[in-house]
């Protein structure tokens, strides 16, 4: 797969998206793309399946050369049957009711006979053969991924490129994912192309990384080499993995000697080796002793299935929380935290049991009434955008309530989440990281004591992510009590008072997070992983509880002596 | 006797519920894919179908008419078609003919008025639990398949099975629109009958408003599933009659088929019969 000057503008832009790209990809090749939004990752992606110019209308130059011939020559039929796609939107992909029938529809289409084969073939090779007969909306995240991809699979092709395989996925699932790329890469020997964020698995899985910016690129190296280069990539917003920052950052102290940097937790601990742990004191959480202001009683819940069993989220869940608290509710996809939040404001009903706000059942309480008190931030903010304005969005709640003084509140809160030059957009029209602003502005509107949040930081670039994480902080000084139900490590243990646990619809463990990272059981049993460096640390020393760069370097000292 | 009178609030509250309702539909599309019904050819069902759809229209016999309606009553019943369903056909019915059907009863009309209005209520529902029997007894799959064969348009019986494709994420995604709405907004009173009144009114509001915002989202993400359909061959497949072809081929008339058909028709042989001795 070759690009030759390749160029190319969408008709509404001023300036190319890409310009005068050069790249070729070797057969078996696993290659990384990255660069930070709007550097025209996804645009060379869609160059390299024939979409553009194809289907997507603007001007391309140059040559793209797949296999020998020029892409113009190829019908995008052809072209799919040499290149598959997966999109970063993968579930709009799936255009059928029935897996099988989903995984084997471009065989189909393109009418060879044995298409059924190709599919159970295609679903073989991403593991998926045993829900060939399941409907499509039965089937978890991670799975649907694996589908789009064996769709793109049927037709054989030998290059894969994917949009952010991973970027919804909870880790244990993101692995699968990658494994089996590594499987299609090793054992069937497609050439593989992602587009990723996370360098933890371009270390793990890729042999090359191409860095794009503004339609150019930057470099393109071999993995090793790539993520020596921390700074073009951290001006890119890609963060190269924590074993690599840490010894980078103790290499420019000078703690260790000028080298090459290592880009994985075995590397990482070589280079560590003789530095000893002597943890700093730092300041003590201290017990909530407040008075309970969410009191989960006996509560059971289950979902009617279309076959009429019931399916069990909870059963007598009991739990209890404090004023003030600040909690972030884990546990792999499934084990019932969005149901959870739901139920505290009301959307779902326990079958049996009882919730108390406040001192007041919930049961005796509208949904509209309990708004005031307690507020809910979707995962996908798009759900949230009623209006047809983010300031409308906004106001909205206050508005119907005839609250006095809205307009200077709605001006507050256009100011707090940055959201000046967006007020009079439509909010389903924004960007991720602009959206999720926006539903954190609607969530906090009214200035409810107990925020609820499913997921804030899902699906954003890092630069976003580290945007939405200032705001999460800024919300923890004027929202008494939060609730954060994610899988994002980092904001646990950077963000969370309390750590709660959900596994299988019970309370597996509840605690500071020192408590819950060191019980190894529980992280083994839930699937939970802890951040890179606080690996690294653990390999050092059995005792050490560290969760940041800078705190994993004041508690790691060279010892000159080992 | 009130404890009761709740409960069958209660019951009602629960039936009109979002929830069921959502379970409902899923259960009608997904839900039956192993009844008899399902499980009979589409080629043999369209035929048998557009008898049923056709020929009561032309009868007037009572006797063939009532034989009629109990086998479609008898294949609704295999079919294993949802309580939502039967309740809109029940409504249905009686909002056609059915009223009137009863008034003339319970004012002492004679047969003069009776018969003619028995007719067509007979012949109303026939038509109607035979296309229930077909349209939401079938496999979706199926249902597509037989449309492709009486030589609809491809991209009917693409958009069919699409729409069951895309039905759970529409609903769930309603859904959490509707309950955005109800959590932001602010529902009137409902405690003196005007209020109830009001807070009816409002309800059907918000659900009338929450199809904006669905419609502009599903609107923002068929852009990845038009340009995935260009990749997997679906304008490629409409000008090609090979992958229609190909589809058929996997359709076979089995045993059990011809079965349904012999039966179908010894049971309308037999009830002509019996209307031509009386």
């Amino acid at each position: 797969m070759k690009a030759i000057n390749v160029s190319f503008k969408y008709p509404a832009c001023q300036d190319n998206v890409l310009k005068n790209i050069n790249l070729s990809v070797k057969p078996g090749d696993f290659v990384a793309i990255v660069g930070n939004n709007g550097s025209g990752k996804s645009t060379l992606c869609k160059a390299f399946n024939g979409l553009i110019p194809k289907s997507i209308a603007g001007r391309f130059e140059g040559q793209i050369i797949i296999d020998g011939q020029d892409i113009v020559d190829l019908t995008v039929g052809q072209v799919a049957k040499k290149v598959g796609y997966v999109y970063q939107d993968f579930e709009n992909q799936i255009v059928r009711p029935k897996v099988l029938d989903d995984a084997s529809y471009a065989c189909l289409n393109y009418g060879m006979v044995d298409y059924l084969e190709r599919g159970e073939k295609a679903l073989k090779q991403v593991k998926l053969d045993d829900k060939k007969d399941e409907n499509v909306w039965e089937l978890s995240g991670g799975q649907t991924h694996l589908l789009a991809l064996a769709g793109a699979l049927s037709l054989s092709p030998d290059i894969l490129i994917l949009d952010e395989p991973i970027a919804q996925l909870d880790p244990l699932r993101a692995d699968i994912i990658y494994e089996i790329l590594k499987e299609l890469n090793q054992k069937y020997k497609k050439t593989i192309v992602v587009i990723e964020h996370s360098t933890e698995y371009i270390a793990q899985y890729c042999n090359r990384v191409i860095l794009m910016k503004d339609g150019q690129i930057l470099w393109d190296e071999e993995t090793k080499k790539a993520l020596q280069m921390v700074d073009d990539l951290i001006d890119s917003d890609i963060f190269p993995p924590q074993v690599t920052r840490a010894a980078k950052k103790a290499m420019d102290k000078g703690d260790l000697k000028q080298g090459l940097l290592p880009i994985n937790l075995h590397e990482g601990y070589e280079m560590f080796r003789f530095f000893s742990y002597k943890p700093k004191k730092r300041k003590l959480l201290k017990k909530n002793e407040n008075e309970s202001i969410i009191a989960i009683k006996n509560v059971t819940m289950a979902y009617k299935t279309i076959h009429d069993e019931a399916n069990v989220i909870f059963s007598d869940l009991n739990l209890d929380i404090k004023r003030g608290e600040k909690i972030a509710l884990i546990g792999s996809n499934g084990s019932g935290k969005s149901t959870l939040l739901k139920m505290l404001v009301g959307l779902v009903k326990p079958l049996k049991g009882d919730i108390i706000i406040e001192d007041k059942s919930i049961k005796d309480m509208k949904i509209d009434q309990l708004a005031r008190t307690i507020s809910l931030v979707y995962q996908n903010p798009e759900q949230m955008f009623i209006m047809d304005s983010i300031e409308n969005d906004i106001s909205f709640s206050s508005r119907v309530r005839n609250i006095e003084g809205w307009e200077e509140k709605l001006e507050n809160l256009i100011k707090r989440f940055s959201l000046t030059d967006l007020r009079k957009r439509d909010g389903r029209l924004l960007s991720g990281g602009q959206m999720r602003r926006a539903s954190l502005a609607i969530g906090t509107a009214l200035d409810p004591k107990i925020l609820l949040l499913d997921e804030p930081t899902s699906n954003l670039d890092i630069k976003t992510r580290k945007e939405v994480m200032k705001l999460l902080t800024e919300i923890k000084d004027y929202t008494e009590t939060v609730i954060i139900a994610t899988h994002d490590m980092q904001l646990v243990c950077e963000w969370a008072e309390r750590v709660i646990v959900l596994h299988q619809g019970q309370v597996e463990a509840d605690g500071f997070r020192d408590e819950i990272f060191a019980n190894s059981e529980v992280l083994e049993k839930v699937g939970i992983r802890p951040p890179q460096i606080f690996h690294l640390a653990k390999s050092l020393n059995k005792e050490a509880l560290v969760y940041t760069i800078d705190d994993f370097l004041k508690d790691f000292e060279v010892d000159y002596e080992r | 006797m009130s404890d009761e009178k709740k409960t069958a609030k209660e019951n009602i509250l629960e039936f009109i519920s979002m929830d069921n309702i959502k379970n409902q539909v899923m259960k009608n599309a997904y839900g039956n894919t192993d009844t008899p019904i399902a499980k009979i050819d589409p080629r043999v069902l369209m035929v048998w179908y557009l008898f049923f759809a056709i020929v009561p229209w032309f009868v007037n016999d009572v006797i063939f008419l009532l034989g009629a309606f109990f086998l479609v009553l008898f294949t609704t019943i295999q079919a294993k078609v949802t309580t939502l369903v039967i309740f809109l056909f029940a409504l249905g019915v009686f909002s056609q003919t059915g009223w009137l059907l009863i008034l003339t009863f319970v004012f002492g009309g004679d047969g003069s008025a009776i018969i003619p209005l028995l007719i067509l209520t007979l012949k109303v529902s026939t038509v109607s639990l035979a296309s229930i029997t077909v349209f939401s007894g079938m496999d979706p799959d199926n249902l597509a398949k037989g449309l492709m064969w009486m030589n609809f348009p491809g991209r009917m019986s693409f958009s069919i099975s699409y729409a069951y494709r895309i039905l759970p994420t529409l609903i769930s995604e309603f859904q959490n629109i509707l309950l955005s709405y109800r959590m932001r907004g602010l529902a009137p009173k409902s405690d003196t009958f005007k209020g109830k009144i009001k807070y009816v009114i409002y309800q059907i509001r918000i659900i009338m408003d929450s199809f904006y915002p669905l419609l502009l989202n599903t609107a923002k993400r068929s852009r990845t599933t038009v340009e995935a359909l260009e990749m997997k061959g679906y304008t490629y497949a409409s000008a090609d009659d090979n992958a229609k072809k190909l589809k058929l081929s996997t359709l076979k008339i089995g045993a059990n088929d011809l079965l349904f058909v012999t039966f179908s028709l010894l049971w309308l042989s037999i009830t002509n019969l019996i209307s031509t001795l009386i």
